[in-house]
């Protein structure tokens, strides 16, 4: 009688005890795909944070080629500017330097 | 030891098990957090140095191509504006070129014209011979005041009169006309003299005169015209 007694306590000691590892096991498992999860989550929110930079950096490049052409024009308009001005203030004396070539080439010193 | 005290040292003993193995992965499951945090924190913050290093470099290729994209603009306006003055000035001397053909046409002025320049010719040269051409339309006139001028030089000089070869055979290229190409060769007055041997050459023609002249007053001209503007 005794030694049958025995025996299911022990079975139920062994079944706790196996139970107990499963528990732990469990968790070791947890913990594994804890780490796994880090890792995914990592690169998404990475990849999240480089498209962001990608529509800056996007952004951005439309903002300096609209720039950089009224840059060019502003500087085309300038320079227009400049050769009118030019052309303006030479018929204003060219007369004068036409005459002042002719009176030189005429004057010879004998 | 009777039965229900060993039944009860056994559920102890059943309960105890389970309680380590509850606490155990606790424990786990608690650092198990913590190591995520720890390890997904890491993780991002690597990459997005990564990333922001990345796009730092473009935009800086960005800023460098948009500087010399500047740069060469200024410059190629730069270059406009100085073939702009070229132009300008060489147009006065197209204008003064074309009206160095009015000289010729008015005869009194024409001809003591000629006849200093064939005077100062030969007070370059020094040569008690010299070669002469001009234009064959000014062949006439030439003759007529060879004669004076040679006597004007030999008094300044106190020499003998200098013997003056007209060549009658070449003459110097006519007056350019309108509808010419004003590549072609054209004279619009004056004559070339030479030494005997035909060595030294002393080009005294209007265009001759103009293009010297023309290049000494270069800078002055620039200097009235574009005095103010920036070069």
């Amino acid at each position: 009688m005794d030694s049958f007694k025995g025996q299911e306590g022990i079975q139920m000691l062994l079944t706790a005890e196996q139970e107990a590892q499963h528990i732990v096991l469990s968790a070791r498992n947890l913990r594994t795909q804890r780490l796994k999860q880090a890792k995914e989550e990592a690169e998404r929110e990475a990849s999240q944070y480089k498209s962001h930079m990608e529509d800056e950096y996007q952004k951005s490049l439309l903002e300096s080629s609209g720039s950089s052409g009224s840059n060019v024009k502003r500087l085309d308009e300038e320079t227009e500017d400049k050769i009118n001005n030019l052309k303006q203030s030479a018929s204003k004396v060219s007369n004068e330097v036409v005459d002042m070539l002719l009176k030189h080439v005429t004057n010879i010193k004998v | 030891m009777n039965d229900s005290d060993v039944s009860k040292q056994i559920d102890q003993m059943v309960r105890f098990i389970h309680q380590e193995a509850e606490e155990k992965a606790n424990e786990i499951s608690v650092s198990a957090e913590e190591e995520f945090n720890i390890e997904k924190l890491q993780l991002l913050e690597a990459e997005k140095k990564k990333i922001k290093q990345e796009y730092e470099r473009k935009e800086k290729q960005v800023e460098i191509r948009k500087k010399i994209e500047y740069s060469m603009q200024l410059n190629a306006s730069r270059i406009k504006v100085l073939q702009a003055q070229d132009d300008v000035v060489n147009s006065m001397k197209d204008a003064a070129s074309k009206e160095l053909l009015v000289l010729s046409s008015n005869d009194t002025l024409y001809r003591n014209l000629l006849k200093d320049l064939i005077v100062q010719s030969l007070l370059r040269l020094k040569e008690p011979a010299v070669l002469l051409r001009c234009r064959e339309d000014d062949l006439h006139v030439v003759e007529e005041v060879l004669d004076s001028a040679a006597q004007e030089y030999a008094d300044k000089e106190n020499v003998y009169l200098p013997e003056i070869i007209v060549d009658n055979n070449v003459f110097l290229p006519p007056a350019p006309t309108s509808d010419q190409n004003v590549h072609d060769l054209h004279c619009s007055g004056g004559v070339v003299l030479a030494s005997r041997d035909g060595k030294i050459v002393f080009e005294n023609t209007l265009d001759a005169r103009l293009d010297v002249l023309f290049r000494s007053k270069l800078p002055e001209i620039r200097k009235q015209l574009f005095g103010q503007v920036a070069a």
